[in-house]
């Protein structure tokens, strides 16, 4: 899976498990800010959905990573 | 001092949980100090970080009358209700059977039902055991109750509201008799669901110490509230009175309550002004003391905030620590703990500490004695029991030796429909609805649906920040709600905010999302349960969001006893005006259609083969959804702000007779009985109804019964509008639409004429009625196992 696809996916997981509109999700765009407004709840849910689809755990992880889709996809393309 | 007519007392006490099946046993174990937390045993804990539980061990349960058609949260409130009764000596037989009712309250309802339906091959006796509904019902069919039957599914705070609401309807004159509490059953859904969060504890839990998490546990608590005259009438025991109460909501996150605990305060504040006593008149509380940092952190906070410098002999103790959080049953649980506290001037502690442990507390505690370890004696007055909820909620409540002052004031002004929000199946406005209601526009097919979706919330201003956490049920009711704040030009600001509330009614509530969280769990395992779909599988998850968004703090109830929740949410919202608890308030009914309700209500053979008419076809309804918000005020608060008024909500009344929860044939005397109320408590004769919003909607058993009741209470013919022919069998929603509609009606904003049927004594004739004339509407719905509520709506 190249990063290109990882991204896809992760974005598929985000739109579908945390009901984020799909025209807005863009690659950069702050995950945790404003107009998206992820929380920690949600964290739990990305973190839950990234290790059973790509089997990387984030358990632990620090904040950085959870940024954008730019960033979860190269902490998971590193981590695979 | 509280005037006789206004005392509340507890003259019965029932309770079942870990460290005891009765209220004696419980007792004994809990001034021992006995931890009712081990390893789980009736889930599967495989793969789950934590595997602790304070599960009930009772083989009584299946005994008990009926025990086959009820899930395991009823099973317990039914056990815990009988022995409340024969507590209290009370033959429920020789009252008035209108005069006695049922409150229960419950987080999660029949979810040992939910799970079993999908490991079993989805047997259809399981449905009518799911919704939260079946419980006061089944308590109210066992020990006979004819008054308000409901169930209040506020989460973690419902027990505690239920109690008050028991309190509202004494203090109202509607009931002399309530048996009031909650029950919840330890099940995969929460299990799974505390899970996700991170928010069990691997240890059993130990509030205000190391605050880990909560561990769940389970069970019932019921007590026997009633008036004080009738108690003396009967020669009854008293245990105590029951003073007054607070109910808000933080405004704030779903799960998490607000760190400064501002709305917590005015909770508990609200309970001792409501009860005419003063900060340093308490002598005990019974926390919520979940376990939780951010709960325990809160609590900490607000019990500082009030009780420091002002009570110098105050203890603090959480039971949860022996029990478990018993979610719904909580609050209840904890009232009987409390009041055995009072009667026997002993109180449990909070056990769990080491030495160390004690060390850091005492740094914590300041002045409160937060009860280490070891129960003590000590003579106590008044006691508080404080509930805290998902979805925002908080409740206080006060127990007593004395009669207290309570402040019942009864606000006798007019209470007037000033706005009105409706997401249909024929659109998400007021103008959608008038428009399909001119041109009798049908539904499509025999199940249909109300779309929600980000065009809705953008032309409401509302970032998807906010409505991507919500499920279906949630964004119909905030899209309706908002809509309706909107309509009725109501600015919520940080000075009335508290004063308006939300009482939200729901038949199923969001028990699609409870389905489709349990199937996650069936196929992948109790340690797969989602985080973000978890908080919304609570029934109060639409009314908590909906004051996130709008920034509502007073009240926040969800009522949920079946199709005519969405009527007793207007009733409640009056009784709540009428005691001058709050100025404005919003009341609600929404339910959700989807595939799994389609499954459940075609498996119970109650939807049509194709769109239903209602009083002409009879092979089941059209099942739809929606959501309808009323915004309803007193007349000086509408006059005050200039509101425009569609008309008056004059009177309601509500009645039951008990039939097998999921039936309704042989119960429509209980129709007849509430009608006669509302027309009663409207101040109006019979004659004066010019005509009825009916709940007709294509299935023989309920039209039949609905006709035959007007048939054996009015003199003459009076037209019935049929609304579900327009927006289907939306359940609550359709409920509070048809008082809308009669107030739409009634303001003339839908023309001078409408298809009606007319209802002789052996035959339905449709016909067109003009409307203009007409100035007082009855409007009338049901629910399965025999609860009727009507409402009078005056131009």
């Amino acid at each position: 899976m190249n990063e290109e696809q990882i991204a896809a996916k992760i974005k598929e997981l985000l739109i579908e498990n945390l009901g984020i509109d799909e025209d807005v999700l863009t690659d950069e765009i702050p995950l945790f800010e404003d107009e998206i407004g992820l929380d920690s709840i949600d964290s739990l849910e990305i973190i839950a959905a990234i290790d059973e689809t790509f089997g990387v755990s984030m358990t632990g992880v620090g904040k950085e990573p959870f940024y954008n889709v730019a960033s979860l996809t190269a902490y998971v393309a590193e981590n695979m | 001092m509280t005037e006789n007519k206004n005392r509340c007392v507890i003259t019965g006490l029932g309770m079942i949980c870990a460290i005891g099946n009765s209220v004696d046993e419980t007792w004994e174990n809990a001034l021992k100090g006995t931890c009712g937390i081990k390893e789980v045993k009736s889930v599967s804990s495989e793969g789950c970080y934590a595997n602790l539980a304070a599960e009930v061990d009772c083989d009584e349960l299946d005994n008990l009358p009926k025990a086959d058609e009820m899930d395991r949260a009823s099973k317990l409130c039914v056990k815990a209700a009988g022995e409340a009764i024969e507590d209290a000596k009370i033959d429920l037989s020789k009252d008035n059977a209108t005069r006695v009712s049922v409150i229960m309250g419950s987080c999660v309802g029949g979810v040992v039902s939910v799970e079993d339906y999908y490991a079993n091959g989805k047997p259809a006796a399981n449905i009518p055991k799911m919704p939260i509904s079946a419980i006061a019902n089944q308590v109210a069919e066992i020990y006979g109750a004819g008054g308000v039957v409901t169930n209040i599914g506020n989460a973690c705070a419902a027990g505690t509201i239920s109690v008050g609401y028991a309190c509202d309807l004494i203090r109202q004159g509607v009931s002399d008799v309530v048996l009031a509490g909650g029950s919840d059953a330890f099940a995969s859904v929460p299990y799974a669901g505390f899970l996700s969060l991170s928010a069990l504890d691997t240890n059993p839990c130990a509030p205000f110490n190391h605050c880990h998490g909560i561990t769940l546990g389970e069970g019932s608590g019921v007590l026997v509230v009633e008036s004080y005259e009738h108690a003396l009438a009967r020669g009854a025991k008293i245990y105590c009175e029951v003073l007054g109460s607070g109910v808000t909501t933080d405004a704030h996150h779903i799960t998490a309550p607000r760190e400064d605990g501002m709305c917590q305060m005015i909770a508990i504040n609200r309970a001792i002004e409501h009860s005419g006593l003063d900060v340093s008149d308490i002598g005990y509380v019974n926390a919520h003391g979940t376990g939780t940092a951010k709960n325990d952190n809160a609590e900490f906070l607000s019990l500082h905030t009030i009780f420091d410098d002002k009570n110098d002999n105050l203890s603090v103790s959480s039971t949860k620590a022996m029990v478990g959080h018993c979610l719904g049953a909580a609050g209840a649980i904890e009232a009987v703990f409390s009041v055995k506290a009072l009667t026997e001037n002993e109180i449990p502690a909070t056990i769990g500490y080491n030495d160390e442990d004690l060390e850091v507390l005492k740094e914590k505690a300041g002045k409160i004695d937060f009860m280490p370890n070891d129960s003590k004696k000590k003579e106590l007055t008044n006691v508080m029991s404080n509930s805290f909820a998902f979805g925002g909620n908080n409740a206080s409540i006060i127990f007593s030796k004395k009669a207290g002052d309570v402040k019942a004031p009864v606000n006798n002004e007019k209470l007037l429909i000033t706005g009105a929000g409706i997401v249909s199946t024929v659109g998400n406005t007021v103008e959608d609805y008038i428009s399909a209601v001119k041109e009798n526009i049908a539904p499509e097919s025999e199940s249909v649906t109300s779309e929600v979706g980000s065009e809705d919330f953008k032309a409401l201003d509302v970032k998807m920040a906010f409505y991507r956490k919500l499920d279906k049920f949630s964004q119909l009711q905030a899209v309706s709600g908002i809509a309706a704040i909107k309509n009725a030009k109501l600015e919520v600001t940080e000075d009335n905010a508290a004063d308006i509330g939300i009482v939200v009614g729901t038949a199923d509530g969001p028990l699609t999302t409870v389905c489709n969280f349990q199937m996650d769990l069936t196929e992948k395992g109790n340690s797969a349960g989602s985080a973000f779909k978890f908080p919304n599988t609570v029934y109060n998850a639409a009314g908590g969001y909906l004051s996130i968004n709008s920034g509502i703090k007073g009240y926040n109830v969800t009522v949920t006893n079946g199709t005519q929740s969405g009527l007793q949410g207007i009733a409640y919202a009056m009784q709540i005006l009428r005691q001058d608890r709050a100025k404005v308030m919003l009341a609600t009914g929404t339910d959700e259609n989807s595939e799994v309700m389609t499954e459940f209500y075609e498996k119970l053979s109650l939807v049509g083969k194709d769109a239903s008419e209602a009083y002409i076809d009879e092979s089941g309804f059209t099942l739809s959804d929606g959501s309808t918000s009323m915004v309803i005020e007193t007349e000086s608060s509408a006059k005050e702000r200039g509101a425009e008024v569609l008309a008056e909500v004059a009177g309601f009344g509500m009645a039951h007779k008990s039939v097998s929860f999921g039936k309704l044939s042989g119960s429509g005397e209980a129709l007849d009985e509430a009608i006669r109320l509302a027309c009663k408590d409207a101040d109006i004769e019979l004659s004066d109804i010019d005509g009825i919003v009916g709940f007709g909607g294509g299935l023989a058993a309920i039209d039949k019964l609905e006709l035959d009741s007007y048939r054996r209470v009015f003199d003459e013919v009076k037209p019935v509008i049929a609304i579900k022919n327009i927006t289907g069998e939306g359940r609550a929603a359709t409920a509070t639409l048809q008082a809308v509609h009669a107030a739409l009606t009634l303001s003339g904003k839908l023309g001078d004429e409408q298809t009606a049927y007319e209802v002789t004594c052996d035959s339905v004739e449709k016909k067109t009625v003009n409307t203009s004339a007409m100035k007082n509407l009855l409007v009338t719905s049901y629910g399965a196992g025999g609860s009727y509520t009507a409402l009078i709506v005056r131009k």
